[in-house]
């Protein structure tokens, strides 16, 4: 999956889980949790997409709370090696 | 009735007198074999009564048996390390000085004999403990709600805990080792359960009323919210995949929203809701 859908994917299930409008989180540096979109409880859950949408595991203990500040932040953490969308997929 | 003052006590005796050694309470035979026995019991199982666990063979389902209730043992022992140090900083205060101390060390010294003896089996027959996923980000209290939630997690962990420990301490079916330790949890988790209950009640009738509305409502939609989210730990990705099952979170998936489990959760706590019921920490029922 390429940056650009991981970016949607992430957006879609954030709004959908805090049951926002898209609105709430139209830019990729807008806060996630200090608007409220998730609480600490979501982010068990959160994680567990994550997990499956790069298909491995997050190291809890390797990670700051920082991480999920907003997308931006997701991104450079769990999908750094995600190609751009512009580039040939092999 | 009795208070938490009058019955820690009869409680801190009781420890005393059942008081067990975890480093040689059990025989840990050299290995388990996944595939040839049950370790969680069958219908405990997170997907039993589903058409993915139907088309499972019995050997698929023994492997399953296996990584769940290493599962179990997993986000027990993860539950019980906040519950130690919790009640650590609980104790010696002005309101708990005197005989409820004395019964938290019962509390503390046996959590962490329970948390030995579950990495112990974890450890030793699956190399690992599932890690757990949880972040905790700080939160604004009204007064005496940090310590009402708090009671409030204990209680979740250890009545839901229980539920599985019951079933399965006394099952023939499963490996004899894994109804011990159910057992051995069991019989310290009924005093914990005891304590936890009245305290939480007495914390309650003491705070609750003086919480605004808006202050109550922020309360009960976090604990029905904490209740049903803990019930997520039981649906591990990671157990599927090690049981050999593809796409182990559209599994969770498909058991969260499945009619049978969302029942089994229900029924499974139903006393738990019904205490909160009782000691008017919520006010309806929540949607498995
Ligand atoms: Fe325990
Ligand atoms: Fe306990």
């Amino acid at each position: 999956m390429d940056e650009k859908s991981i970016r949607d994917e992430l957006r879609m299930w954030i709004l959908d889980r805090a049951g926002a409008e898209a609105d709430r989180l139209s830019g990729d540096d807008q806060p996630i949790l200090d608007e409220g979109l998730l609480s600490s409880l979501d982010i068990v859950e959160f994680i567990l997409f994550i997990e499956s949408v790069r298909e491995e595991e997050v190291d809890i203990e390797a990670i700051e709370p920082e991480v999920f500040d907003c997308i931006d932040t997701l991104i450079e953490a769990f999908f750094a090696d995600a190609p751009s969308a512009s580039e040939p997929q092999g | 009735m009795t208070s938490a003052l009058e019955l820690a006590p009869r409680l801190t005796k009781a420890s005393r007198q059942k008081s067990w050694d975890a480093h040689t309470a059990f025989d840990w035979p050299a290995s388990l074999e996944p595939d040839s026995d049950w370790y969680m019991s069958p219908e405990l199982i997170s997907i039993y009564g589903t058409e993915a666990f139907d088309a499972l063979s019995e050997t698929e389902q023994k492997r399953l048996s296996f990584y769940e209730i290493v599962n179990f043992f997993s986000f027990v022992l993860y539950g019980e390390r906040p519950l130690i140090s919790g009640l650590m900083n609980r104790m010696y205060r002005k309101n708990t000085d005197g005989p409820i101390t004395e019964y938290l060390h019962h509390f503390v010294d046996e959590e962490n004999k329970h948390m030995i003896m579950f990495g112990e089996f974890c450890n030793r027959y699956a190399g690992k403990i599932y890690p757990e996923k949880k972040l905790v980000f700080p939160r604004e209290y009204a007064v005496g709600e940090e310590d009402v939630a708090f009671f409030c997690k204990v209680l979740i962990v250890e009545e839901l805990g229980d539920f599985y420990n019951l079933k399965m301490m006394s099952d023939r079916t499963i490996a004899p080792l894994v109804a011990k330790i159910n057992k051995v949890h069991h019989v310290d988790e009924a005093r914990h359960l005891a304590f936890g209950r009245k305290i939480l009640q007495e914390l309650a009738e003491q705070h609750c009323a003086s919480w605004t509305e808006e202050e109550t409502t922020r309360f009960q939609a976090w604990l029905v919210n904490y209740l049903v989210s803990s019930w997520g730990d039981f649906y591990n990705p990671a157990v599927y995949k090690d049981a050999g099952i593809s796409d182990g979170y559209k599994l969770r998936k498909m058991a969260l929203a499945n009619e049978t489990c969302v029942a089994f959760r229900t029924e499974a706590s139903s006393k738990l809701v019904d205490y909160f019921l009782e000691t008017e920490l919520l006010n309806e029922r929540p949607q498995f």
